[in-house]
C-alpha cells in the first residue's frame, strides 16, 4: 500500500469542514420563497383499523390553511417504500412473492402511525393545528403483535395478496421444500453425538440515526416534479416517485440532500410519497414536510424482530455435523422489504462454518408495528445472537476453546459464502482470531476469571461473522460513473453514490485520484442529482466503495485510456514514436514507462482537445480535438464478503443485573483500507449499535400495539459513558476483485459485538439468554429462577 | 398570539427580530434568522443537536422560550471560526475524522467549548460525562472523545 499516493492515507474527508462549521445542507435547513408547510396526519391511538370517516370541515377553515388531501384527492396506486423489488427481475419478483401494498394515505391502519392524510399550510404551527382538527372515525381492529398471533387462522387479513398473513418465505421454486440446504440435515443429526438447541426472541432495533426524516417538493403542471431527500437510493426513489405519479423519469428530479445517517432507515422512499403528493396538490409552490422525531420513531422502518429457533450437532471432537434453524421474523404492517431479511439471515448462517448439513427456513408474517425493513446488518446481528450463543454452549459442554473452535471449522477461500455458488476469494478470519486474542488477552483473561468468587464477575466472549460487499448475484449490482476531465485537469467524476457519513465520497475521490494520477484536491465529486449522475443502486448492502469504486476506477481508467491514445499523436509531432501501451499515466503526465523523462503534461493533452485551434494557413489544428470524458457501466462480478471477529470483555454486577462493557477488541478483514480513519469510524459506530442492539435497545409495544418508547429518553441508547475501552485490528489481505484490494466494512462491525457480548456473560456467570436484548431485569431474573449464587 | 421585541446577539452580531413568545430559541434560530447550523434532532431536550452557548454556558435551544433570552450573547458552531480559520475544536474533529454525518456535529463542538471552558484539562472520564446529553450515533463516540482531548491540549498549549 505504500506506493499509493492517497489509498491508505487518512486525507482530510471531503465533507468535514462543512460539518464542523454548520454550513451542511441537510433538507431541513433548505428554505424556499413562499415555501408551504405540510403535515401528515397519522392514525396514532391505534395500531390496527379501518377508516371509516374523515372530515376536513373545521380544518380546513383554520388560518393558515392552504389545502387538505385525503386518499381521495391522491393516486391510490400501491407502492412499496423498499426498493429491493426494483433489484430482481420481474420473474423472480414473482416467484419471490414481492408486492406492493402502501398507499399514500390509508383507509386500512396497519400500525400506530400510519399516514390518513395531509394538510397543507403557510407555516409550521397552522399545519400543525389544522392537522390536530382533522376528525377521524376510526373502526379498531384486533392488534397482532407477534406472527403467531397474526399466523392464527380466525385473525384479520392485511392483505388479500398474502393468505395467513404470512407475507414471506422462502420460495419453493428457488428453494426446494422452502429451505435453504445442503446435506442430509437429519442423517447428520443422527450421527451427532451430542446436540445444542434453543429458541431465541431478536429485538425491534430501531436505526436512531441524528436527523430526522424531512423533504421538500415542488411540482409545476408543465414542468417537473422535483424532490429534496436525504434518502439512501436516489435513483431508486427517481424511478418509484415517477412510477407513482405516473411522470416519464426525464420529469421528476431528485436532489439529495446530504444524509444525516441512514442505517438502513432510507433504504427507500420514507415520506417522498406523501411530501411529492402534497406538492402537485400545490403546483408551483415548495412544500416542506418534517417529521418530528416520534414520528420518525413510529413510522420509518426497524430491524426484523422474530422468533429464531436453531439445533446444532456436534461429535465430541467439536466437528459440526447439522445445522437446522428457523427464522419467523414479525414483518410489521407492510411488505417493505418482505423477501430481503428472511433470506439473508439464512444467507449469514450458511456461510459461516464447515457444517456437514444445513436447513434453513425463513418467514415473515405481518404484525401490527411499524414495517420491518432494512438497518445495518440485514439479518446477520440476528444470526449473531443464535449461532455464535449456541456454538459456544457447545463448546462449553466440550471443553473446546471457543477462539480455538473457530479458527477450525470457519470457512475458507474456495467455500461458498452467503449465496451458494460464490465461493469465498480471500478469507482472513484465522489471522483476525489469532490477533484479536492476543490483543484482549483471551487465554490469559479467561483462566484468571475462571477462578473468580463474589457477586462481581467478569468474562471474555467472541463472535465471529462473514458479510457481503454489495448484493450480487441476487440483486442487482449496478453502477455508472462519468468523470469530466477539465482544460486545467482538474476533474468532476459524476456518479450518484450516496454517502451517508461512512466517507464513501472521500474514499471514492481518493480512488478517482488514484487512477487518474492527479492530486485528490483538484477532483470533486458531482453526487446529489439525479439531471446530473447516471444509474447507481444507492448505499446498501455494503456495496459503495466496492462496487462504486471499480465504477470511478474504470471510468477514470477510460480517461487514461483516451489520454494515451492521444498522447501518442503528441508524441508523434515530437517525432518519438509509441504506442498506448507503452505509456503510463501518473502525476498529472503521460509518460513512456521505459523513459518517464519523455512526458506529456494531463492538462496539454485535456486544454488542446478542449481549445483546439486550427491554424488558418496550414490547416493543422493543435492537438488531438474533443473535450475527453469518462465513462463507465460497472456491474460488478462478485462480492468479496469481509470476515471479521469481536472479543468483548464484560463485568456483570449479579446483584444489581447490570453489564459493564469493560473492552472490546474488533478485527476486520478489510482488503486494504482506503480511508483508514472511516473504516475504524464504521466499526466504533458499529460496536454502539451492536452493544445496543444486545443489550438495551428494542421498541417496546402495549398490548394494543402502541408503542412505549419512541424518544431517546426511553429507547436506550449506549452512550458516551456507557462505550467501553476499544480498538480495531484491520488485516489488509487484497482482494482480486475489491477496488485496490478493498472488502466492505459498512455492516460488518454491528454485527459481532453482538454474539461476543452475550457469550462473555455466558463466561461471566455461566447463564446464556435467548431473549435479546440482555437488560439487567433478565438477567436478575434468570439469575433467581436457578438459583444461582454468586 | 402574544408577541415580544427581542434582540439577541448572535455569534457578535446583533438581531432584532419580534417573536411570539412561545417560539423556542431553537426555532427562532433556524426559522427567523437564518441560523440552520444549529439542529432539530428531537425537540424535547434529549439529543442535544440544538446546543448552543448562550454567555457561555451549554443550553439547550429547543428547550429555551427566544422571548426569555432578550440580550443574550448566542454562540452557535458557526460563530466559533474566526477569519476562515477553523476553531481548535472544531479543527480537532477534523484532524481526529470525528464525524461522519455531521448531524450531531454542531451541537458537539458547542458542548465541547462549554466544557473544555469549565474545564481545561478534563480526564477522560470528565469528557465521556461531559458529553452526555449529545448522541451521537455514527461514531461510538471513540472519536469524538479524542477529538476533545485534541482540542484541549491545543487550546491549553495556545494559552
Amino acid at each position: 500500500m505504500s506506493e499509493h499516493k492517497t489509498i491508505g492515507k487518512n486525507v482530510p474527508k471531503v465533507d468535514i469542514r462543512k460539518k464542523v462549521t454548520g454550513q451542511a445542507q441537510y433538507a431541513a435547513d433548505l428554505y424556499f420563497p413562499g415555501m408551504y408547510y405540510g403535515k401528515i396526519v397519522r392514525c396514532m391511538d391505534h395500531a390496527h383499523a379501518r377508516v371509516k370517516r374523515l372530515d376536513f370541515s373545521a380544518a380546513q377553515k383554520m388560518p393558515g390553511v392552504v389545502r387538505i388531501i385525503g386518499p381521495d384527492d391522491v393516486t391510490d396506486k400501491p407502492y412499496n417504500t423498499g426498493v429491493l423489488d426494483l433489484m430482481v427481475p420481474k420473474d423472480m419478483g414473482e416467484i419471490l412473492g414481492d408486492i406492493e401494498d402502501q398507499h399514500i394515505f390509508t383507509r386500512h391502519v396497519k400500525h400506530q402511525g400510519d399516514a390518513i392524510c395531509a394538510v397543507i399550510a403557510r407555516t409550521e404551527a397552522a399545519a400543525e393545528q389544522a392537522a390536530a382538527a382533522i376528525v377521524v372515525d376510526y373502526e379498531p381492529l384486533p392488534a397482532y403483535m407477534t406472527a403467531a398471533a397474526s399466523a392464527a387462522p380466525d385473525a384479520e387479513q392485511f392483505t388479500p395478496q398474502k393468505p395467513g398473513n404470512r407475507a414471506f418465505q422462502l420460495p419453493a421454486a428457488m428453494f426446494p421444500g422452502n429451505e435453504m440446504a445442503w446435506g442430509d440435515v437429519d442423517a447428520a443429526f443422527a450421527e451427532a453425538d451430542f446436540v445444542v438447541e434453543d429458541s431465541f426472541y431478536v429485538p425491534k432495533q430501531k436505526q436512531a440515526q441524528m436527523e430526522p426524516h424531512a423533504y421538500i417538493a415542488r411540482y409545476e403542471d408543465d414542468g417537473r416534479l422535483v424532490c429534496w431527500t436525504s434518502t439512501q437510493m436516489p435513483k431508486l426513489v427517481q424511478n418509484k416517485l415517477a412510477r407513482l405519479f405516473g411522470l416519464p423519469m426525464s420529469r421528476v428530479k431528485l436532489n439529495q440532500t446530504v444524509i444525516g445517517g441512514g442505517f438502513g432507515t432510507k433504504l427507500g422512499m420514507v415520506g417522498e410519497p406523501e411530501t411529492c403528493a402534497m406538492a402537485m396538490a400545490v403546483p408551483g409552490h415548495y412544500v416542506k414536510v418534517l417529521y418530528t422525531r416520534e414520528e420518525d420513531w413510529l413510522t420509518s422502518e426497524s430491524r426484523h424482530p422474530g422468533d429464531y429457533w436453531m439445533k446444532i450437532g456436534f461429535k465430541n471432537d467439536g466437528t459440526p455435523l447439522a445445522i437446522d434453524a428457523r427464522f419467523v421474523n414479525y414483518k410489521g404492517g407492510y411488505y417493505t422489504h418482505g423477501s430481503g431479511t428472511a433470506f439473508t439471515t439464512g444467507g449469514w448462517l450458511a456461510g459461516m462454518y464447515k457444517v456437514g448439513a444445513l436447513r434453513y427456513r425463513g418467514e415473515s408474517y405481518y404484525t401490527n408495528q411499524v414495517p420491518s425493513g432494512a438497518f445495518r446488518g440485514y439479518g446477520n446481528p440476528q444470526t449473531n445472537f443464535v449461532l455464535e450463543q449456541l456454538i459456544d454452549r457447545a463448546c462449553a459442554k466440550l471443553g473446546i476453546d471457543p477462539v480455538e473452535w473457530r479458527i477450525k471449522w470457519h470457512k475458507d477461500v474456495g467455500d461458498d459464502g452467503w449465496c451458494a455458488g460464490v465461493p469465498y476469494l480471500t478469507c482472513a478470519l484465522t489471522e483476525c482470531l489469532e490477533r484479536g486474542a492476543e490483543a484482549i488477552g483471551w487465554k490469559e483473561k479467561r483462566a484468571k476469571y475462571a477462578k473468580q468468587t463474589g457477586p462481581i464477575r467478569r468474562g471474555l466472549g467472541v463472535s465471529v461473522m462473514n458479510h457481503t460487499s454489495g448484493a450480487m448475484p441476487m440483486l442487482l449490482e449496478h453502477t455508472v460513473c462519468t468523470v469530466k476531465l477539465n482544460e486545467d485537469a482538474s476533474v468532476e467524476v459524476l456518479v450518484a453514490c450516496s454517502d451517508m457519513g461512512q466517507g464513501s465520497h472521500t474514499a471514492l475521490q481518493q480512488i478517482a485520484a488514484e487512477t487518474l494520477g492527479l492530486p485528490f484536491e483538484c477532483i470533486h465529486m458531482k453526487t446529489n442529482d439525479s439531471d446530473d449522475t447516471g444509474f447507481d443502486i444507492g448505499a446498501h448492502a455494503s456495496r459503495t466503495v466496492y462496487v462504486g469504486g471499480r465504477a470511478v476506477m474504470a471510468a477514470c481508467e477510460d480517461v487514461n485510456n483516451q489520454l494515451r491514445e492521444r498522447a501518442c499523436v503528441h508524441f508523434e509531432r515530437m517525432q518519438i514514436k509509441v504506442s498506448p501501451e507503452d505509456l503510463e499515466v501518473a502525476d498529472g503526465q503521460v509518460r513512456i514507462k521505459d523513459n518517464p523523462e519523455k512526458a506529456i503534461d494531463v492538462a496539454e493533452i485535456a486544454s488542446v482537445g478542449i481549445y483546439n485551434f486550427v491554424n488558418p494557413q496550414t490547416g493543422e489544428a493543435n492537438g488531438v480535438p474533443g473535450q475527453i470524458q469518462g465513462y463507465a457501466s460497472y456491474l460488478p462480478s462478485h462480492n468479496s464478503p469481509p470476515f471479521g471477529a469481536c472479543f468483548i470483555e464484560v463485568e456483570v454486577d449479579t446483584e444489581t443485573g447490570e453489564v459493564r462493557v469493560i473492552e472490546s477488541v474488533n478485527t476486520h478483514d478489510i482488503g486494504c483500507a482506503i480511508h483508514p480513519d472511516s473504516v475504524e469510524g464504521q466499526m466504533d459506530g458499529g460496536l454502539q449499535q451492536g452493544l445496543g442492539n444486545v443489550l438495551t435497545e428494542e421498541i417496546y409495544y402495549d398490548e394494543n400495539g402502541l408503542c412505549l418508547n419512541s424518544s431517546f429518553t426511553d429507547y436506550k441508547m449506549f452512550g458516551p459513558s456507557d462505550m467501553p475501552k476499544s480498538q480495531n485490528i484491520l488485516i489488509e489481505e487484497p482482494d482480486p476483485e475489491g477496488p485496490f484490494g478493498a472488502k466492505s466494512v459498512g455492516e460488518a462491525g454491528a454485527v459481532t459485538p453482538i454474539g461476543a457480548t452475550a457469550n462473555a456473560i455466558f463466561d461471566a456467570i455461566g447463564i446464556q439468554f435467548t431473549h435479546g436484548p440482555i437488560t439487567p431485569e433478565k438477567i436478575l431474573k434468570k439469575i433467581k429462577e436457578e438459583g444461582l449464587t454468586f | 398570539m402574544k408577541t415580544r421585541s427581542i434582540t439577541l446577539h448572535v455569534n457578535g452580531e446583533a438581531r432584532a427580530v419580534t417573536v411570539p413568545v412561545h417560539h423556542t430559541l431553537l426555532e427562532v434560530l433556524r426559522d427567523d434568522l437564518g441560523q440552520t447550523e444549529t439542529k432539530y434532532g428531537c425537540g424535547t431536550g434529549e439529543c442535544g443537536a440544538c446546543t448552543v452557548l448562550i454567555d457561555g454556558k451549554t443550553v439547550l435551544s429547543c428547550l429555551t422560550l427566544a422571548a426569555t433570552v432578550d440580550g443574550a450573547q448566542i454562540t452557535t458552531a458557526s460563530g466559533l471560526e474566526s477569519n476562515g480559520e477553523l476553531h481548535p475544536i472544531q479543527q480537532a474533529f477534523v484532524d481526529e475524522a470525528a464525524v461522519q454525518c455531521g448531524y450531531c456535529t454542531p451541537g458537539l463542538v458547542i458542548k465541547t467549548a462549554g466544557l473544555l471552558a469549565k474545564n481545561p484539562s478534563p480526564s477522560e472520564e470528565e469528557i465521556r460525562k461531559g458529553l452526555e446529553g449529545n448522541i451521537c450515533r455514527c461514531t461510538g463516540y471513540v472519536k469524538v472523545v479524542k477529538a476533545v482531548q485534541r482540542a484541549a491540549e491545543t487550546l491549553r498549549a495556545a494559552g
